[in-house]
């Protein structure tokens, strides 16, 4: 579908400035498949699918497979393989609009940009902004899930140092992370793809291995438990809080203004990183909960699966799922930092922060100062240590974002602007964006009390931040 | 018309060196500045931050080569992958060769090499029309193995012929050994070299593009001739579907 190789975008009317007298840099571009083209300059697009499978499936299969599975079942009994299920349907049902937008917007920016053009100036200030938070909650999330795995590598390995080392070690290890992004030239994009595709050879021998055992093919079978131990209530919660396991399909939205062949690649790369994050997820918890049934893993909590290995693989199963842990919070804090140094990039470009956030300095030729704001409080909120307050904020402040996409989409449709030319659109419209908008809110809703008071928080603040310094902005369709 | 594209990383203070502008004067010019940007930087805010700078320095370049007399135009990329920028210019300009910029002063003697498989066809009307009526020398090169040498001959001097032809003043030389090594022992006392380009190889993923290598050696500029574009062309199979 996507044939036409120049959907020329034409800007509309002037966008104000903010409380400093910056405008947003808004210009005329040409995007084809290959680049983008303005007025002076070309902007090469050089991720392929792989590169955007590489960073929709790095950054989510971490936390869902080495984080909740012990939490999971402690709330939800063996349904929580259900809820992760339910949290796949939501995913792919925001999944597919985020695509259509990204198809006629390919630009960095992401949810961001969609929001900002098709619902305004404020809804765009307080996505901007709460996906900067939200995307630094999940960065920490990942950072204490690694710190949790590192000790857990190290006491396999025969050196126990117990759990108050988790912390420190999830410090040393985000401040290399953006010291890394900082000053790091070589090819991360490369790195990412090659971890991400040991890890998902790990998985795929554990779970074969694990998923004939629990059906009975190989070794004893288990014997089955209660299937909804605490009712249907607690499996939708569950679903609230590992729904942090799906957030980064909408980060290969972020590099939008960087792949080729955008309107085939984003929505491919979108939906299918979703679906094959998805069905892993539901693979391990159903091979997890075989292996112990869900009250002992719980017991086990965040780093249940190394456990899991162990009874199915022995030592060597051990070994590889804490060496899998590691490499999958690695992937996932390190494509965060990146996404979240882009989210400020975006918001800064439309002078909704001040210009200085998107400086490159002259010696790396890296964004050092929205990385500063990325590390600054993701080490804050790493010191917390609180995995699951951390997991969910970052869930709620991306539902928002997730949302009011469906909810942009919805806008952009009924009333179709000229230059709206999406390469995919959403199928099943408007039932899909509809149901995508509702369930990421009732999501939200199902959270816990303090991460909504938190959540709500941080979006009022940047209402507030709105109000005072880029009330005049205007974002509207500008593009 | 003949045209020759040259990539400089203008914001990282590259130059063409006089003599390489003297050299292109013949034909026209496209200068392809070029930005890399490592992954975590989106090349959108590059642009912000360095494209005034850099449009300014790409005219200068540009009004350089045109003091020379051919015609000059100059594009600029920000990028996360050079290679692929340059082909994708060069196949939209339809670049007849591209350069790698190298010390040089005024070129007064060209080596030419057709080694192995490499389009002489395109090679040989190029330098005709690179040289021009210019008192430039142009020696011819191969590099075979022992035992190839009857038939490399035979296709030097056809070349040399069509040169000649042309009224450029040709020279030949056959050596035998490794195409490389041989190149650059070659390339002494020559002022500028110029090549065929090859497929991508596991060599060149190893070592480098071969380009680049000569003219590290080599220190001077190196003209790389183009393959032609069906077969640079990755086949289209990807689009038209999604």
């Amino acid at each position: 579908m996507y044939s036409a190789r120049d959907t020329g975008v034409v800007s509309t009317d002037t966008p104000g400035t903010n409380i400093e007298g910056e405008a947003p840099v808004v210009e005329e571009t040409v995007e084809t498949d290959e680049a983008t083209i303005t007025d002076d300059s070309e902007l090469e697009r050089t991720l392929g699918l792989s590169g955007g499978l590489a960073i929709g499936i790095g950054t989510m299969i971490g936390a869902g497979i080495f984080v909740f599975p012990g939490l999971a079942a402690g709330q939800a009994g063996p349904a929580a393989a259900g809820s992760f299920a339910i949290g796949m349907v939501v995913a792919l049902l925001v999944a597919l609009p985020t695509s259509e937008l990204a198809t006629a917007m390919p630009k960095s920016g992401g949810g961001y940009y969609f929001i900002s053009r098709g619902l305004g100036t404020l809804a765009g200030t307080v996505v901007g902004l709460s996906l900067w938070f939200g995307l630094v909650f999940a960065t920490a999330f990942y950072l204490v899930g690694f710190g949790y795995y590192a000790v857990d590598t190290l006491a396999e390995v025969g050196i126990t140092i117990g759990e108050a080392f988790v912390v420190p070690i999830a410090l040393v290890f985000g401040v290399g992370f953006v010291v890394l992004n900082v000053t790091g030239t070589e090819n991360a994009a490369k790195l990412q793809n090659g971890v991400v595709a040991l890890l998902l050879s790990i998985l795929l021998v554990f779970l074969t291995y694990g998923g004939l055992d629990a059906l009975g093919v190989v070794g004893q079978p288990s014997t089955p438990e209660t299937f909804m131990p605490f009712g249907p209530v607690p499996v939708l919660q569950t679903a609230a809080l590992v729904f942090t396991s799906y957030l980064g399909f909408a980060q290969v939205a972020t590099v939008a203004g960087e792949m080729k062949q955008p309107g085939r690649n984003l929505p491919l790369a979108m939906v299918s990183s979703v679906v094959i994050v998805g069905v892993m997820y539901v693979a391990t918890v159903f091979v997890a909960t075989s292996a112990f049934g869900s009250g002992r893993l719980a017991e086990l909590g965040e780093t249940a699966m190394v456990d899991v290995g162990r009874h199915y693989l022995g030592a060597y199963g051990a070994l590889a799922i804490v060496f899998g842990g590691l490499l999958a919070t690695m992937s996932s804090a390190n494509a965060s930092v990146l996404s979240t140094s882009r989210a400020i990039y975006a918001v800064s470009r439309d002078a909704l922060l001040p210009s200085i956030a998107s400086r490159i300095n002259l010696r790396y030729g890296t964004p050092h100062v929205a990385l500063g704001l990325a590390g600054g409080p993701i080490l804050l909120l790493t010191a917390t240590g609180q995995v699951e307050v951390l997991a969910e904020v970052a869930s709620f402040l991306h539902l928002v974002l997730y949302g009011l996409m469906c909810v942009a989409l919805v806008a952009l449709r009924r009333d179709e602007p000229e230059w709206y030319d999406p390469a995919f659109r959403v199928p099943g419209y408007p039932v899909v964006p509809i149901l995508g908008a509702l369930a990421s809110f009732a999501l939200m809703a199902l959270m816990k009390p303090i991460s909504q008071v938190v959540g709500v928080a941080i979006m009022l603040v940047s209402a507030g931040w709105y109000f005072y310094y880029a009330r005049d902005v205007k974002l509207r369709g500008a593009l | 018309m003949t045209r020759v594209l040259v990539p400089l990383a203008v914001l990282e203070g590259q130059t063409v060196s006089p003599g390489l502008i003297d050299l292109l004067g013949t034909v026209d010019v496209t200068i392809l500045g070029y930005h890399v940007l490592p992954e975590q930087t989106p090349p959108d805010q590059a642009r912000l931050q360095y494209e005034e700078r850099a449009t300014a320095a790409l005219e200068d370049v540009a009004a350089e080569f045109r003091a020379t007399g051919g015609a000059a135009d100059h594009r600029l990329v920000f990028t996360h992958d050079r290679e692929q920028t340059r082909q994708r210019i060069a196949r939209e300009v339809d670049a007849d060769a591209f350069a790698v910029t190298g010390a040089t002063g005024s070129v007064e003697r060209l080596l030419v090499a057709v080694t192995g498989q490499v389009a002489v066809d395109r090679i040989v009307p190029f330098v005709a029309t690179l040289v021009g009526d210019r008192p430039i020398d142009v020696t011819l090169f191969a590099a075979v193995a022992e035992g190839g040498e009857t038939d490399a001959r035979g296709k030097l001097a056809d070349a040399a012929d069509r040169l000649r032809e042309a009224g450029v003043a040709v020279e030949t030389d056959l050596a035998t050994g490794g195409p490389f090594e041989a190149l650059v022992d070659a390339a002494a006392g020559h002022d500028a070299v110029v090549l065929g380009e090859r497929a991508p190889s596991l060599r060149s993923f190893v070592f480098g593009d071969e380009s680049e290598r000569v003219a590290g050696e080599t220190v001077g500029p190196v003209l790389v001739v183009r393959r032609g574009d069906d077969e640079t062309d990755e086949p289209d199979t990807e689009s038209g579907s999604g």
